[in-house]
């Protein structure tokens, strides 16, 4: 059995994105944590954003990437092309945990609150679970093409469905109390921009070679499974001829 | 058969289902009364704190027995393999999709009639002005409910745990509707100028028709076999 040319394509430039995302990220936190000066208003609190801004900027762009690798699957219908929304569906979540946990350690000094029904907090929770709804679904289905589409339809219907769901919850705040923490107003400052912008491209960099690994492995999977289907069809096969 | 005789058999199958074994509406129906009195035990509300809440449990009872009745669309196509017949239906799947569609919105709101003269009884509303502009909210929210409801019902059908499944996979996409829908009653019911809720109504219209075609769209897939 040969190897896909796209998993042979992606085991050549992995190491590359891995050892990128090594280099922005270790010169990004050096940067943020130890070469840039404290936020005026905000102080030492300010340099979760290196993380945060990053994390959730990328956990977007991966559900962009999940609805676009859905749409693509249930025209193409190409399992390797599964593969990779499923692995990419499971980072995003992960991603978007992160975002929101970190969110909310900065919060608590910054707004003296964990929590707050903010329009992008409120919207955030939903897009997790979403994600986390199409990670169980994708278990509860037992025929591996059914799993593959019905998870492309919950991808796609969400990915629509999501600026719908940022606009009414930004009315809802915006109609009950004005919001009373806004980040607009506050410019950002080169200083700051330098280290967030390597943090964002390390981010991204090292997504892509998640992405990638497991990509690897969940396609690996199958080719394995693909396997031992036919050896043990063979074994039952032989047995019955004698 | 046009595609048409396909949604009109398929909602006259439904109801005719209904009507004789009794089973969905029945069971929305008596559901959603226990929702409104744990409702009424869990907040011991006087009239005032009444009418802040009041718009929030009626979406929550319509959102939960809605559920119930969406489940039942397609988990009652199982027995004697009435989905493999849906399947083989010769016109486009999509006029499966419109004509379940129809038959569950027709249930949910007939519910919706039904439980709504009780809120005005045990809450003691005053309804009588934002009657139509209330039957609208209903109208455009159960679209909304059952047009997306209709396809995750029909996605979830066919796998493990699909009673749990269906309200994972529905509520969160859900989301814009019931706070459109919340919003909007509240406006009604507490006599504001429609200027005032407008901009939900227009919301639940987007809603209803984004996800009409989307849904329509996607339904190909699902019953695709």
């Amino acid at each position: 059995m040969t190897i896909h040319r796209v998993i042979r394509k992606v085991q050549r430039f992995q190491g590359w994105f891995g050892s990128g995302a090594a280099l922005c990220l270790g010169a990004g936190l050096y940067l943020g944590l130890i070469g840039s000066p404290a936020d005026y208003y905000q102080g030492e609190v300010v340099r979760i954003m290196y993380i945060h801004v990053p994390l959730a900027h990328t956990s977007l762009i991966g559900y962009t990437v999940l609805a676009l690798g859905s749409l693509w699957y249930l025209w193409k219908r190409d399992p390797i092309v599964d593969n990779m929304c499923q692995a990419v569906a499971a980072l995003s979540a992960v991603f978007t945990a992160l975002a929101l946990g970190t969110g909310m350690i900065w919060g608590k000094p910054t707004w003296d609150t964990w929590w707050t029904w903010d329009a992008r907090l409120t919207s955030f929770t939903v897009l997790l679970l979403i994600l986390v709804g199409y990670l169980m679904l994708r278990t509860f289905v037992d025929d591996p093409e059914k799993e593959a589409r019905y998870g492309a339809i919950l991808a796609i219907v969400g990915f629509v469905d999501l600026p719908i769901i940022h606009f009414s919850v930004e009315w809802w705040r915006t109609l009950h109390q004005p919001q009373s923490i806004s980040m607009r107003g506050v410019s950002i400052s080169s200083g700051l921009l330098v280290p967030l912008v390597f943090m964002s491209i390390g981010m991204s960099l090292l997504f892509s070679y998640m992405l990638m690994v497991r990509t690897q492995l969940l396609y690996l999977d199958r080719l394995l499974h693909a396997k031992k289907g036919r050896l043990l069809s063979q074994f039952h096969l032989s047995k019955s001829d004698s | 058969m046009t595609s048409f005789n396909v949604i009109r058999w398929i909602v006259w199958k439904d109801f005719v289902t209904e009507l004789r074994s009794r089973e969905t509406i029945s069971s929305m129906v008596f559901f959603a009364l226990i929702v409104i009195l744990i409702f009424s035990f869990s907040f011991s509300m006087d009239q005032q704190a009444a009418r802040e809440v009041i718009a929030g449990i009626m979406w929550v009872a319509f959102a939960f027995t809605g559920i119930i009745g969406l489940g039942k669309s397609f988990s009652s196509e199982l027995q004697n393999d009435c989905l493999e017949a849906l399947q083989m239906v010769p016109e486009a799947k999509g006029a499966i999709y419109l004509g379940k569609v129809a038959a569950n919105f027709a249930f949910m709101f007939l519910v919706e009639i039904l439980l709504f003269p009780m809120f005005v009884i045990l809450f003691n509303l005053e309804v009588v002005e934002g009657i139509s502009i209330l039957l609208l909210i209903f109208f455009l929210a159960t679209l909304g409910l059952s047009a997306i409801g209709t396809l995750f019902s029909a996605l979830t059908v066919q796998i493990r745990a699909r009673e749990v499944m269906l309200p994972i996979l529905l509520l969160p996409l859900v989301v814009p509707v019931m706070i459109a829908a919340v919003e909007a009653t509240k406006g009604a019911l507490n006599g504001d100028p429609l200027a005032m809720y407008e901009q939900w109504l227009k919301l639940l219209a987007v809603y209803d028709v984004v996800f009409t075609v989307v849904s329509f769209w996607m339904f190909e897939f699902v019953m695709d076999s």
